[in-house]
């Protein structure tokens, strides 16, 4: 391996886009229906193989749902003899306990479990599914087998007024961690932005409650970071385009992240067609945005350049259709005033959800 | 005027150290000689930064005789002579417990939590003003009872410690009263608003706190690190997982962390670190400053 080899630490399997939840802010594709699952038992087992000896540490089975697939414990049990440490991303539906038992036997190591909200009423209504009782009882099981427990709620405008209790279900669940995660205007997210976005006074005051709680919960690791919407510089992406981090979608497809399917300009590579390691090292689209060189300006000559890479790609795609652009997220960007009409209108009254089931074209208002 | 000499009294009464676990034990007499150590080693940087923090009050007086009042206290604690004084005193109190005189001076073996709390102190004073200051200074008005329990408890229950190693306590027995009068009398003299009330009772209470946190930071050299359940080691890479990272090691880090097991405590760790390691000036400030990165990665809980 030449001295550009990145090693890559985490891979992402998204094993199926199917799931029985569906959240207005789903980061999976907006064509759902234009996804086959290509991937059999033996190829991800392969990739798992491949991605061991490329250096991979972390393993995220995730979707979609991926206890959807039946398959999972062949995975888990394959992934956990390549010593991964093995992580399952999951709403907690359908799997049950027998199988959690199952999972955590071939040595699953953690958990994160995603809530909408911290009442049924409201985390239904966002999950446009019922959901969170059997998320309740699922958190305890597998808080009973001694898996580490992650919780994951995404934020937006409509249960940030909720955010004490959210927390403090967290800590009740068990969970050694709570990732707080803010909207990324991807995908669904960017379809309902308006009923999302998040007011300024409503950021200031979570943030104060954080900070709260982080001293009433000091054994829980809360993880909390203003969206960039409302901050004047980008978020570092995945601490660098194709640096340590790789996607692997349902056909196959090895991604830098799990959105850089939308830059329909790049060509990535699948499995099995091509080895992973000529996947992540030479195909065209992983290194599009490696390194400095692509950058314009204002990036191009930024002090900021190495700590933020300049932002995001799709979201700069998404809102300048120009993938080479700053990210319109930063106060330089020629485009940042798209951003900042979104937060005037976030002071309106939000409209109704599109629900990332297709068949339900809106949502009702909550 | 009454009112404010009230708040400032009860306050003490609700948040001086005399109520930290740590102090109750040491009055008690069930200290080991181990954590006395620590205890004395320790809050000697404390007394390190007390003519600091005098000598910065000084500065934000314009009143020459409260200079010459309060430059005293420096005096008290730097001594007129070359080894004369409160520091003098309190490095004959780590003599007396079997400190190594020169590594309690050289200031490098100082619990973290313990500097962080000392320096809080100093920056306080630095950036607040004089009455406030010299508010943050009336834990003085609850240390002089508190060394006369001390020195009782010391001369019953930790019979192998000189009695003369105990001269610092004795000093401050009559010193710190008569400071603490001075400084009271100054500030009803001077918190003449409400708004210098509360100033006065804010300062106090942070005061409060950094001595609580003081002996926290001292109590932490007991506590006993351990590796989380959920990491998993890859020995030969010399890295830790946890699920939401992965850190790579260096040899030092995996032999501190190979003795996290929930047995040694901190102070053990570190002394193993240091008999392995001798060449190496800093280990005891390295091995610290390790164990809490790793707490706060998440690799590390204490038991
Ligand atoms: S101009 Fe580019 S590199 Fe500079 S802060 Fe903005 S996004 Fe980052
Ligand atoms: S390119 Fe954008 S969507 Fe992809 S990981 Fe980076 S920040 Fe996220």
């Amino acid at each position: 391996m030449n001295e550009n080899f990145h090693r890559p630490y985490n891979l992402i399997a998204e094993l199926t886009y199917r799931c029985p939840l569906k959240c207005p802010y789903c980061s999976n594709p907006l064509d759902l229906t234009n996804y086959t699952e290509t991937l059999t038992t033996e190829d991800w087992c392969s990739a798992f193989e491949q991605a061991a000896k490329l250096g991979v540490v972390h393993l995220g089975l995730t979707g979609g749902e991926p206890s959807t697939r039946s398959d999972l414990e062949v995975l888990v049990k394959h992934a956990s003899e390549l010593q991964l440490y093995t992580h399952l991303v999951t709403a907690g539906m359908p799997i049950d306990a027998k199988r959690l038992a199952v999972l955590a036997k071939y040595g699953l190591c953690s958990v994160q479990l995603s809530v909408q909200d911290s009442t049924p009423e409201m985390s239904d209504t966002i999950a446009g599914t019922k959901s969170f009782d059997r998320k309740r009882v699922f958190a305890e099981e597998v808080r009973a087998l001694d898996l580490p427990l992650v919780l994951n709620v995404v934020l937006h405008r409509q249960n940030l007024e909720n955010l004490p209790e959210i927390i403090s279900m967290a800590s009740y669940y068990g969970a050694h961690r709570l990732e707080l995660a803010n909207t990324q205007y991807h995908g669904w997210a960017l379809k309902n932005r308006a009923a999302l976005l998040p007011t300024l006074d409503q950021l200031k005051n979570a943030s104060r409650v954080v900070q709260d709680s982080r001293l009433l919960y000091p054994e829980m690791e809360i993880l909390f970071v203003l969206p960039d919407y409302y901050s004047e510089r980008p978020k570092p992406c995945m601490g660098g385009w194709a640096q340590n981090t790789m996607v692997i979608t349902p056909n196959g497809r090895v991604l830098p992240c799990h959105n850089a399917g939308t830059l329909t300009e790049l060509e990535f590579w699948r499995i099995p067609e091509n080895s992973l390691e000529d996947c992540w090292t030479i195909s065209p689209g992983m290194n599009t945005f490696r390194g400095y060189e692509w950058m314009k300006d204002p990036c191009r000559s930024c002090e900021y350049r190495e700590r933020d890479f300049g932002g995001c790609r799709c979201q700069a795609f998404a809102l300048t259709g120009d993938m080479n652009a700053t990210d319109p997220a930063c106060s330089l960007s020629p485009h940042h005033p798209e951003i900042e009409k979104a937060r005037d209108e976030s002071i309106q009254s939000a409209p109704s959800f599109v629900y990332r089931d297709s068949a339900k074209k809106t949502g009702g208002q909550i | 005027m009454k009112n404010l000499e009230n708040s400032l009294k009860s306050l003490l009464e609700e948040r001086y150290h005399h109520k930290h676990p740590f102090n109750i034990r040491m009055h008690k007499g069930t200290l080991t000689k181990e954590e006395m150590k620590t205890w004395v080693r320790n809050r000697y940087y404390y007394q390190t930064r007390i003519p600091k923090k005098d000598s910065s009050i000084l500065t934000k007086s314009d009143d020459p005789d409260f200079r010459r009042d309060w430059v005293r206290r420096v005096r008290d604690h730097d001594g007129d002579e070359k080894n004369t004084g409160g520091l003098e005193l309190w490095l004959r109190l780590g003599d007396g417990v079997g400190l190594n005189r020169a590594e309690v001076s050289s200031l490098t073996n100082v619990l973290p939590g313990v500097r962080r709390a000392c320096d809080a102190y100093v920056e306080f004073v630095n950036g607040h003003s004089l009455l406030e200051s010299v508010a943050a200074s009336l834990t003085e008005l609850s240390a002089g009872p508190l060394m006369g329990q001390r020195i009782t408890a010391f001369e019953n229950y930790y019979t192998w410690i000189e009695p003369s190693a105990l001269d610092y306590f004795r000093s401050r027995t009559s010193q710190a009263p008569r400071d603490a009068q001075e400084g009271l009398e100054f500030v009803l003299g001077n918190a003449k608003t409400d708004k210098d009330h509360v100033a006065c009772v804010a300062a106090l209470t942070r005061k409060c706190e950094i001595l609580w946190e003081l002996l926290d930071g001292v109590e932490w050299a007991q506590s006993r690190p351990k590796i989380v359940d959920r990491a998993r080691m890859r020995k030969n890479e010399s890295m830790i997982v946890l699920p939401e990272r992965a850190i790579e090691l260096n040899s030092t880090g995996m032999e501190i962390l190979e003795s996290c097991n929930g047995e040694a405590t901190v102070n053990k760790i570190a002394e193993v670190m240091r008999n392995r390691h001798n060449t190496i000036e800093t280990v005891f400030t390295d091995t610290y400053e390790f164990l809490e990165k790793m707490k706060s990665a998440g690799a590390l809980e204490y038991i």
